[in-house]
């Protein structure tokens, strides 16, 4: 629980007036500050928070640092955009504002929503940024919006020259589907430098926010425990396909290497030996890919039949065989006009497996193998369609 | 041996002034976070030699020490490293809210120039008169010993006396009966 004073600097240039991030930039803006406001106040009572505009006819301080939640939230209301965006006035302004505060333990911190491009050289900025860090003031950035101009640059320059033990930080926020708020709270900017309240912290923030994007659709504060699960689940399996990636690059280099030490004579018979050992890896690894191709293959396929097998089960009771047959007939037909089906055809167990799931079609009966090894043998539709409509009619 | 008389005038009439300061006040600029002030005010911490507050982005460091009652400030003691110590000192009574923008607003009550002998370990005498009525004191190190980047204390120690007046925060609210 840091005690702090913050100074929040909102972008109300006309830029803002851009519908990249929904509904506006400036609206996006406007929900983020008033989380991170709700955030702040609620980790330390004593916590303030102040709120300054940097555009408009000039930079504007609209509440000094407070922590009266209701003050702050609204002069947020009727904020006129218009105007430019004065990055370096608005920065030494907010430090003028934490510099006046009552409470001298409150830690100072300025966070900046920057959504237009920064005019300022990176030398001014950097000069801001060191004066910063002399009078013990953190910074964090939130990067959004107008990126021309080499901005990314520029913020993460004053970003380095305010940065003292990791207490600043940036955030890059691209437009996309997220809102604003949703993207930074998961950031340090609401979780703090990490310590042990971090998460307490981010998730009072989530509560007033009254709920929204979660990891995994689960409320943490409801259920902390399959939260937890989850989470670990999930990070164990992004750890083990990592894993499996690198395994597969590794290999990959070893061949590599294998088929440029392959001139070294000395090295020759090991080498043989490791290439028909990792030829043979090769094989198999071409197989299983062959196998999940053709099983991709016979997806479609497979759903063909089983829509035919619905259209089976839609039918009157009175349905015979023959109807079964046909209908069995035109899916093969289709299915065989693919040449890549006549492969999934071939496959024994996958037709024979498709055959079972069919009502009324007995796997094991002698004539529907008879009718498989033809299909195996010839791959000829016309000729397993004949086939297989007799064995239906014998049925 | 006129300093020799100072210096033992000063342990004679004045006292540590430890433990007027008041600490919820105390705030230092351009510390390192890792090695703050406490390390050569507090007692007990500016006596351990291995503990330094020091310097951060730059040389320069703006102390403000509140007072927790009027005192008569008198003379000062630093003791650092003779090659970071501190080389000029402003101090400012009774200005709150300073910053380093606007050290050069005000002339200092005083200025000092330590030298090496300075720091290890010899009280320096202030413009007494100047400091008749402090609430706060102000330290602005200017710069150091060698012109380094970082400037190193061990210890600061400021003695005085204090006037006589009531120490508001020790007071007490009765309790009706």
């Amino acid at each position: 629980m840091v005690l702090e004073a913050t100074m929040i600097c909102i972008d109300n240039s006309e830029w803002t007036r851009n519908g990249d991030y929904s509904p506006t930039r400036f609206q996006a803006q406007a929900d983020a500050v008033n989380l991170i406001c709700g955030a702040k106040t609620q980790s330390n009572p004593e916590n303030t928070v102040g709120i300054l505009t940097m555009a408009g006819k000039g930079v504007r301080v609209l509440v000094t640092p407070t922590s009266d939640l209701g003050k702050i939230l609204a002069c947020m209301h009727g904020l006129e955009v218009g105007g430019e965006m004065n990055l370096a006035a608005g920065i030494q302004v907010a430090q003028l504002a934490l510099k006046h505060r009552q409470n001298k333990k409150q830690q100072q911190r300025i966070i900046v929503f920057a959504g237009s491009p920064v005019k300022y050289d990176k030398k001014v900025l950097e000069t801001i940024g060191k004066k910063l860090k002399k009078n013990s003031v953190a910074l964090d950035i939130v990067d959004f919006g107008e990126e021309g101009d080499e901005k990314p640059e520029k913020l993460e320059a004053l970003l380095a020259s305010v940065n003292n033990s990791d207490s600043s930080h940036i955030v890059h926020v691209p437009a996309g589907p997220n809102a604003l708020s949703d993207v930074l709270i998961s950031t340090p900017i609401f979780t703090g430098d990490g310590e042990g309240g971090g998460s307490g912290f981010a998730a009072a923030a989530a509560a007033a926010s009254g709920g929204g994007g979660y990891d995994f659709g689960v409320d943490p504060n409801l259920d902390p425990e399959l939260a937890l699960a989850l989470r670990v689940s999930m990070e164990e399996e992004r750890a083990r396909q990592e894993a499996a990636a690198k395994k597969t690059a590794d290999e990959a280099a070893k061949q590599g290497g294998e088929s440029s030490n392959s001139q070294d004579a000395t090295m020759t018979e090991n080498v043989a030996a490791d290439d028909v050992k990792g030829n043979d890896q090769m094989d198999e690894e071409t197989a299983l890919l062959q196998q999940a191709l053709s099983m991709s293959m016979g997806d479609p396929s497979s759903s063909h039949s089983g829509k035919s097998t619905g259209d089976v089960d839609m039918m009157d009771a009175s349905t015979d065989d023959q109807e079964l047959a046909m209908a069995l007939q035109m899916s093969v037909e289709e299915s065989a006009k693919d040449t890549e089906m006549n492969k999934v055809l071939g496959d024994q167990s996958f037709m024979s497996s498709i055959l079972a799931s069919l009502p009324g079609v007995d796997p094991n009966d002698p004539s529907v193998k008879d009718l498989l090894a033809s299909l195996q043998g010839q791959g000829e539709p016309q000729k397993k369609d004949e086939d297989q409509s007799k064995e239906e009619e014998k049925k | 041996m006129s300093t020799e008389s100072a210096s033992t005038a000063i342990t004679r009439n004045q006292v540590d002034l430890l433990d007027f300061i008041d600490w919820s006040g105390v705030e230092c600029l351009n510390q390192n976070t890792s090695h703050s002030v406490v390390n050569a005010l507090k007692q007990g911490y500016r006596e351990d030699e291995g503990l330094k507050l020091e310097s951060d982005a730059d040389e320069q460091l703006l102390i403000c020490i509140p007072f927790t009652q009027v005192i008569k400030l008198h003379s000062m003691l630093i003791i650092g490293p003779e090659e970071d110590g501190p080389r000029t000192v402003k101090l400012f009574a009774n200005k709150e809210h300073m910053g380093f923008s606007n050290v050069s607003d005000y002339p200092p009550s005083d200025t000092v120039v330590f030298t090496p002998e300075h720091l290890k370990g010899k009280p320096v005498a202030l413009k007494y008169v100047k400091f008749q009525s402090v609430r706060s004191l102000t330290i602005f190190i200017e710069e150091n010993q060698e012109g380094a980047d970082i400037t190193q204390v061990q210890k600061i120690v400021l003695y005085g006396s204090t006037v006589e007046t009531t120490d508001m925060k020790g007071l007490k609210k009765i309790e009706d009966h």
